[in-house]
């Protein structure tokens, strides 16, 4: 136990330390922001080329689609990365970041794909009919009647994806890069092994602090969509 | 106002409509019976095109809706479905509004002075605010059916009203439509009422296997049915 605070006391005085923890979580976070941007634009694509009506022209889009998601559900991330880094991207010099962001990225994208493509199929084929018989066009009818919808069951999976995401990124270590996980084992070795405890419980507490600051803000949006349901019932 | 010529359906291998030949003239108010399953509402969803017919022609007025801008002709088909499907996300107001205003039939101020006096008629202007979530099942396809009417729609077409609805509401909701028809509508009503039916229908249409097997006034059809088929099921019903 003692030996336990002298680390802590070590680790947080000496400002080596504190950087590198600081600019590990710094990567982690922008990787984990910028992928999960990605993602979700790359994601809502899909999903919208997989629910639209099917005519001619879609016919090989869909597919595409189909295959795509199926092929990042089916396989390890940590080899999607490897992939990335080792065969796409493997090209001296490339930045390390942009080819972790578009790993990270493609492969949200399938499973934010998947969350808003059941969001939208779980609304009721009754509210799109009810639009079409009046006349409506199918865009106005997507955005007025089942995007809000759809909004309110996307909502809290699209929140435990993007957690998912910050906390996957840390396999980018696997990699060699230096984020916040890479960070707790560099600071911790060298050393005997009760030096890697202080290090890696601190960067734990910084994923779950940003986990938590993320759930609460989820929680907070959640609340306010059932607000409109309470209404809608009183 | 409305012809339909040889019109078939099939939902893959399932032939559900098998050449129906039918036309609907104004003022009429047609009854569509027929078994469960016999294809009433692919009939019913198959006139304004919400199900894509697999041959046929479907004619309203002069316009053939198989090959024109769909959009434009649905605004003047209303259609009322068993499950009222009123907008969840959207107000009664707004539920009554949104088509007429987006599509510019009306500006918003006509379209909510218009609304009003339809809620008002039916005895919900108390609920222009509220949601559909907070409507009882009657009250919610009475919405449907002036949400149908502030189109001024040439027809409408009704697919079980009253299926989905407690007895009591059953009553409010026939009525509104009754008073429809009384007004001069041209109606097309997939029901089980039978009272209702003979009150109400100037011609009966029965629809068994995808076709329609007999047709008549309602004295004609309940009174001297002419086969076998709607016998048994007149005996059943009645
Ligand atoms: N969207 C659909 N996809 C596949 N089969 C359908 C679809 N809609 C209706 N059917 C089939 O068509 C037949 C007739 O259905 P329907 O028109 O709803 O009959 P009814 O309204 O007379 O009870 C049924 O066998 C039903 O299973
Ligand atoms: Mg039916």
């Amino acid at each position: 136990m003692e030996e336990f605070f002298s680390k802590l006391v070590e680790l947080f005085s000496t400002p080596e330390y504190i950087d590198s923890l600081w600019h590990g979580f710094l990567l982690t976070l922008e990787i984990a922001f910028f992928a999960i941007l990605i993602g979700f634009l790359l994601g809502t694509i899909i999903a919208l080329v997989d629910t639209a009506k099917p005519s001619a022209w879609l016919a090989v889009p869909k597919f595409i689609c189909r295959i795509y998601v199926t092929i990042i559900r089916g396989t390890p991330m940590a080899l999607q990365l490897f992939i990335m880094f080792f065969v796409i991207f493997a090209i001296r010099g490339f930045p390390q970041i942009v080819t972790a962001i578009l790993a990270f990225g493609f492969n949200s994208a399938a499973y934010t794909a998947e969350i808003i493509r059941g969001g939208i199929l779980s609304v009721d084929k009754g509210q799109t009919e009810a639009g079409l018989a009046l006349g409506l066009p199918r865009m106005v009818i997507f955005k007025k009647i089942v995007a809000p919808q759809a909004i309110k069951n996307i909502i809290p999976a699209l929140g435990n994806e993007v957690i998912t995401v910050i906390k996957e990124t840390a396999i980018v270590s696997m990699v060699g890069m230096y984020d916040l996980n890479m960070a707790a084992k560099d600071i911790g070795s060298g050393q005997n092994m009760s030096s890697y405890v202080v290090p890696m419980f601190t960067a734990a507490l910084f994923y779950l602090a940003v986990v938590y600051l993320i759930s609460f803000i989820i929680k907070r949006v959640e609340k306010g969509l059932r607000k409109s349901d309470l209404r809608a019932e009183s | 106002m409305i012809s339909v010529r040889n019109l078939k359906k099939n939902f893959g291998s399932n032939k559900v409509l098998r050449g129906i030949d039918f036309t609907l003239k104004d003022g009429e108010k047609v009854i569509v019976l027929g078994p469960s399953g016999s294809g009433k509402s692919t009939f019913l969803r198959c006139i304004n095109r919400i199900e894509e017919p697999t041959t046929g022609e479907i004619y309203l007025d002069d316009t053939l809706i198989t090959d024109k801008n769909i959009e434009k002709i649905r605004q003047d088909i209303g259609m009322v479905f068993q499950h009222f499907n009123l907008i969840n996300n959207l107000t009664v107001m707004k539920n009554l509004t949104l088509a007429p205003v987006i599509l510019k039939l009306m500006s918003e101020e006509e379209a909510e002075k218009k609304a009003k006096g339809l809620l008002r008629h039916i005895g919900l202007l108390d609920k222009v605010d509220a949601f559909p979530a907070s409507l009882s099942g009657g009250q919610k396809q009475r919405v449907a059916i002036i949400r149908a009417m502030m189109m001024e729609p040439k027809v409408l077409l009704f697919d079980e009203p009253t299926s989905a609805l407690d007895p009591e509401s059953i009553g409010d909701v026939l009525a509104l439509i009754h008073e429809l028809a009384d007004e001069g509508m041209t109606i097309m009503i997939v029901t089980h009422e039978m009272n209702f039916a003979k009150e109400v229908g100037t011609r009966i249409v029965f629809i068994d296997e995808g076709k329609i097997i007999e047709e008549g006034t309602p004295i004609e059809f309940f009174e001297h049915p002419k086969t076998p088929r709607v016998k048994e099921f007149l005996k059943k019903v009645l």
